[in-house]
């Protein structure tokens, strides 16, 4: 817990000097039409490193207690997040092929199977009539196109 | 009387039967989210506002709005039945609802609740309706240096009254501001902050952030500690409702005090509908002739929260229709979607967009009596939501979140974006950074860029511009108290416990 705390105000604090950096390109003090573009960045970026500094000092001259030895991430945790996020990463990353209806179908057979332990004639009706459902809402009611994928695109346009 | 014209125009546009459905729907829908654990009121606006697009805006403002109202009647279901808050703001819903709900009276619990959150709205709307018209009109009058002063002292509230680590909220208000700059120059509209990231030139969408740190964020720490719901079953009975009403009188006092305060504490942004219920549970507590009697089932516990609560939630929309400065993070979203629907929040909306601002009141009123009358009948339905497995609702929220970060932009892109906010939120949420300052700011920080420049420019640089308006001269004296008020909570703490000798009692 206290190392987590340490390295996301260490963190935050390189965050805010990069953000000083990329501020210092452009003009930061007074321009003949007022204050140049990088005279608000500039300061804030300064404020966030100040802060940043002050938690990562505090959070190494504080005194150690008991729930600091706590890992930040508790070890039965580690699975169930996993699980959630690996498969994200995956569908995001193949969203240009499967899309958000497949893909999100896809998601929830993985999820209902591998954590909810539904028999499959379950996991394949509830993952094929909740994207049908979203298809209608966004695609045909709210004309909002979502990412089909090339993939849907085949099979309903032949594109 | 103009404000009753006003008010009746208003009302004529909330009763079109297109807006009577769009508000039935949003109410069902923010019942439903607020139901549920992991979606809130936050993202449940933020998942909606891209159905919206299409919409006009009048009816978008009360689809968004009924959701908010629908989820903060919501919250108080899972917090009477299940002892599971749906809502931060109905935790203190269940130190009374709950033991009344397992005393065998839940009927009675469910009552209460939704009357006084009827009851606390209806006030609060009441105090809307007179307040928002002066309050706009003083705004108009307002040059930059005023917009900037009002600005700070919105972000001072995080700090003086958000209850945090002063540190981490003042880091995550500059945070919000900071990368609201990324992107390109407001004023001369050349990119800068990018990096040399093409992307990232159309800048950073708040939409996208707000999803990724409150929608993800949240089924991340869902998922982490493991979910189980045991709950009570839940049926308002016609005997339930003569009961609890013949009582209500009773409650007069502190349902009159619950809705003033929670109105006024929601109008603040540093604060909101949270604080707002737990303070009135204390009051009421602190009022009571047997304060011996809450947490284990008195019918006031559920009184004094619920009122405070629904009240605060429509106090947070106050600073956002008159000054364009979001009350709440579930209103800083909704201020998000006026620029989404061509609208340019702030006092002029009262003079250019009439029905825009009335259609937006008057379905106050509309929205909350049907509300009522909604969630009164409908609570076994509504409780049911529960027994939706959770393994079928965390996909279908990753991918509602996903369909609602995507169609803002309609960049893949926007979709690592949200995604990397979730794992920040989570973490951020973890270490106790609180993520309402950084919402805010980010929604803020053009406007807050702006009026800064601005007022400089009009001054050729010189900061004594600030101390030379009464106006602002009164905004920056209470945003320094507020700034300062950690730092004296502190000092009055340590003379408190110098005074006393056993330190373990306080």
């Amino acid at each position: 817990m206290r190392k987590a705390e340490t390295a996301v105000a260490a963190l935050l604090t390189l965050f805010a000097l990069g953000m000083i950096r990329e501020a210092t390109k452009l003009s930061v003090g007074w321009t003949g039409i007022g204050p140049g573009s990088g005279f608000f960045p500039f300061w804030l970026s300064v404020g966030v490193a100040v802060t940043g500094m002050i938690i990562l000092t505090q959070s190494l001259r504080a005194p150690r207690r008991v729930e600091d030895s706590e890992p930040f991430i508790p070890q039965r945790a580690w699975k169930p997040l996993l699980i959630v996020l690996l498969p994200m990463v995956t569908v995001i990353a193949l969203m240009k092929w499967l899309g958000i209806y497949i893909g999100g179908g896809l998601y929830l057979a993985g999820y209902m199977r591998l954590v909810g332990r539904f028999r499959w004639p379950m996991v394949a009706l509830i993952s094929v009539l909740i994207p049908v459902v979203l298809f209608f809402i966004f695609e045909k009611w709210f004309l909002l196109p979502l990412p089909k994928g090339s993939l849907l695109e085949t099979l309903l346009y032949g594109r | 009387m103009s404000v009753f014209n006003d008010l009746l125009f208003g009302l004529s546009v909330a009763l079109t039967p297109t807006n009577m459905v769009i508000a039935v729907v949003g109410l069902i829908l923010g019942t439903a989210i607020g139901v549920l654990p992991g979606l809130g009121g936050t993202n449940g606006v933020a998942l909606l506002l891209p159905l919206t697009f299409t919409l006009q805006p009048t009816s978008a403002i009360i689809l968004l709005a009924s959701v908010y109202w629908g989820a903060i009647f919501g919250g108080a279901i899972t917090s009477i039945l299940f002892n599971i808050p749906g809502e931060p703001w109905s935790v203190a819903t269940t130190f009374d609802g709950y033991p009344l709900a397992k005393q065998g009276k839940p009927g009675l619990a469910l009552t209460a609740a939704f009357t006084s959150s009827f009851i606390g709205a209806l006030v609060a709307i009441v105090l809307f309706t007179f307040f928002a018209p002066p309050l706009a009109e003083l705004a108009l009058k307002f040059g930059p240096p005023e917009n900037f002063a009002v600005l700070l002292l919105a972000f001072s509230t995080f700090t003086g009254l958000g209850g945090g680590k002063p540190s981490k909220t003042i880091l995550m208000t500059l945070l919000g501001l900071l990368l609201s700059t990324v992107g390109f120059d407001i004023i001369t509209g050349s990119p800068r902050m990018n990096f040399g990231l093409v992307p990232l030139q159309s800048g950073i969408n708040f939409i996208v952030i707000a999803i990724g740190l409150f929608g993800l964020g949240e089924i991340f720490l869902t998922v982490e500690e493991g979910l189980r719901l045991e709950g009570v079953k839940g049926r308002i009975s016609f005997r339930d409702l003569l009961e609890t009403w013949k009582m209500f009188p009773s409650y007069l006092v502190t349902i009159i005090r619950s809705a003033i305060m929670g109105f006024w504490i929601g109008v603040l942004p540093g604060t909101g509908a949270t604080p707002a219920s737990f303070m009135s549970y204390g009051l009421a507590k602190q009022f009571s002739k047997h304060p011996e009697r809450f947490g284990k089932g008195e019918v006031e516990g559920v009184v004094a929260p619920e009122t405070a609560a629904h009240a605060a939630g429509i106090g947070a929309l106050l600073p956002m229709l008159t000054l364009g400065i979001p009350g709440s993070p579930t209103a800083a979203v909704m201020l998000a979607g006026f620029f989404i629907w061509g609208l340019n929040p702030g006092p002029l909306l009262f003079a250019t967009n009439r029905d825009f601002v009335w259609g937006l009141i008057g379905s106050m009123y509309v929205a909350n009596v049907i509300g009522v009358i909604l969630v009164l009948t409908l609570v076994p339905a509504f409780a049911a939501i529960n027994r939706v497995p959770f393994s079928i609702l965390a996909p279908l929220i990753v991918i509602m979140s996903s369909i609602g970060a995507y169609a803002t932009n309609n960049q893949i892109l926007d979709l690592w974006l949200m995604l990397g906010s979730g794992v920040v939120g989570y973490i951020f949420k973890k270490l106790n950074y609180p993520l309402a300052p950084l919402v805010v700011a980010l929604v803020l920080g053009d406007m807050t860029e702006q009026a800064l420049r601005q007022s400089l420019i009009m001054f050729q640089g010189n900061p004594a511009v600030f101390l030379q308006r009464p106006i602002t001269i009164l905004f920056l004296a209470a945003t320094a108290l507020l700034f300062a008020l950690p730092a004296i909570r502190e000092y009055g703490n340590r003379r408190r416990q110098a005074r006393t000798p056993q330190p373990d009692a306080a």
